[in-house]
């Protein structure tokens, strides 16, 4: 049996690792806190760029009257063969299982993808995604090419699935500034006729207990203003509960806000029914409209995701202090039978001692 | 909120990130991609792309302000002027130094463009944002 000393060493060290992670669910908490509340500030340009695009599409005749051809190439669904998925994660770990669930999502859509014989671009958003992507699937390899005038990069194709890309430190601080050249840059592929379509795989997130797993398709843009999505797995209940109770004791409230007004109010950017006079032809705008539209969904998109994932450390770390807490009370009652041993042993001892006499 | 009295415009700056300004004015000067259009009470509807450039509000609640903005999109109503803009940031702000830099690289990239057309575009979209930064800072009297 363990002696007391080794007990009470070991209580002191499961004390001190309570301390750090109650300490990391207390940041996790702020951090969800201002995640949230930069996700919700985002959402009335998202909003109203979706709403002017939404009405521009149903006012300006989208389809060329001669040939009957959707003017926007970014509408223009075709057959996929070739498909880039932007796969986002979180930068660190300690998140439970958030991690692991985007990329088990991720996974089941390439297996999925298997039997159609789709070729699949990976861009991976986020540290742990792109260190797991890259150890399971070949990096796209940019061979140069001398042509007669400059240096063309092609690429040589080796597997069915490649990670083409990541993009490290674009979470630590989301600016739109940079998730907008990532847009633009999928934009440009998609216009090549690079890739077929683009799908974004991410941690929805609309309040702590209210979140999923989503597929999303971004490209080719079907219906503006909704989400087009391929698949989503909701969180258990099991999940959710343990979520909601974290939340509670950090003081974090469950509920998102009410935007409602607010969103009625975005809504109506653009829609007003009145004739608009329009400063450049609608379709220009829409040109220029379009491809920013890209990344906004894929800048509400991370931004959701690291909510999520503040929500989902915040959650382990609760676990993790609550399992820290029954660890010392069991190790407690151990020790404190431990030490009555020793005491009753030395009582008998000496009662059998004095009786001998 | 800001209320709006008679004659006075709803002004909102978004951005990707906030809802930027809330605010009223008797007038704004918009940047749109065709030039400088100022918009007073009762303009009519209008839907813009606004270039690079300051966007002015006059009057109003709290004077006169100025943003510099670098791409937008303005919807004018009778009574509200709507604008989303991608980066909002105050003229006094910005920075000149890093402004004359961008303008070398665009005007770098327009001798190198050759033939391609495309290029010639970035480039003038680099240099005429740069210019106009450039010009927003000047004005602001630093």
């Amino acid at each position: 049996m363990a002696n007391v000393l080794d007990l009470r060493r070991r209580i002191r060290s499961v004390k001190n690792t309570r301390q750090i992670t109650k300490a990391m669910k207390m940041v996790s908490a702020a951090k969800l806190r201002r995640a949230q509340q930069r996700a919700m500030a985002a959402r009335p340009y998202a909003q109203m760029l979706a709403s002017v695009l939404d009405s521009l599409v149903r006012r300006v005749d989208i389809y060329d009257p001669e040939t009957g051809e959707l003017r926007h190439p970014l509408l223009v669904a075709r057959p996929e063969k070739r498909v880039a998925v932007v796969v986002v994660t979180g930068d660190k770990g300690f998140a439970g299982a958030f991690n692991i669930n985007v990329l088990k999502a991720a996974q089941s859509f390439i297996d999925a993808s298997e039997s159609r014989q789709l070729e699949i671009d990976i861009e991976a958003v986020g540290r742990k995604g792109r260190d797991f992507l890259r150890r399971r699937f070949v990096s796209a390899r940019l061979v140069e090419q001398e042509q007669p005038e400059h240096v063309q990069q092609a690429r040589q194709r080796q597997a069915r699935v490649e990670v083409t890309g990541d993009h490290p430190g674009i979470l630590e601080k989301l600016s739109f500034d940079r998730i907008g050249r990532f847009g633009q840059e999928l934009v440009t592929r998609y216009i090549a006729q690079d890739v077929d379509a683009v799908y974004m795989v991410f941690n929805e997130f609309q309040s702590v207990i209210s979140q999923r797993i989503v597929v999303e398709r971004i490209l080719p843009i079907m219906e503006i203003g909704k989400h087009d999505i391929a698949s989503a797995t909701e969180m258990e209940a099991e999940e959710r509960e343990r979520m909601a109770g974290a939340a509670r004791s950090s003081q974090v409230s469950l509920q998102s806000e009410d935007t409602r007004e607010a969103d009625e109010e975005a809504r109506k950017f653009g829609t007003a029914q009145v004739d608009y006079i329009y400063e450049q032809p609608p379709r220009q705008l829409l040109a220029e409209l379009l491809p920013r539209y890209v990344s906004t969904q894929l800048y509400h998109a991370m931004l959701e995701s690291v909510a999520a994932e503040h929500a989902a450390r915040m959650t382990a770390m609760d676990a993790a202090t609550n399992n820290a807490s029954d660890m010392i009370d069991s190790l407690t009652l151990i020790m404190n039978r431990v030490r009555q041993a020793a005491i009753t042993k030395e009582i008998i001892e000496i009662v059998s001692g004095a009786a001998a006499i | 909120m800001a209320e709006a009295t008679q004659n006075e415009l709803r002004v909102r700056l978004v951005t990707p990130d906030q809802v930027f300004i809330d605010s009223t004015a008797d007038a704004v000067e918009l940047p749109s991609r065709s030039g400088y259009l100022e918009a007073l009470y009762g303009h009519a509807p209008l839907l813009a792309e606004l270039g690079a450039g300051e966007v002015r509000l006059h009057g109003g609640s709290v004077g006169e302000q100025r943003y510099f903005v670098a791409w937008g999109f303005v919807e004018v109503l009778p009574d509200r002027v709507t604008i989303l803009a991608e980066s909002v940031i105050k003229p006094d702000a910005i920075n000149t130094a890093e402004a004359q830099q961008e303008l070398e690289r665009g005007q770098k990239m327009w001798n190198e463009a050759g033939e391609e057309s495309k290029r010639y575009s970035e480039a003038n979209r680099i240099i005429q944002e740069a210019e106009a930064r450039i010009a927003s800072a000047a004005s602001s009297g630093k």
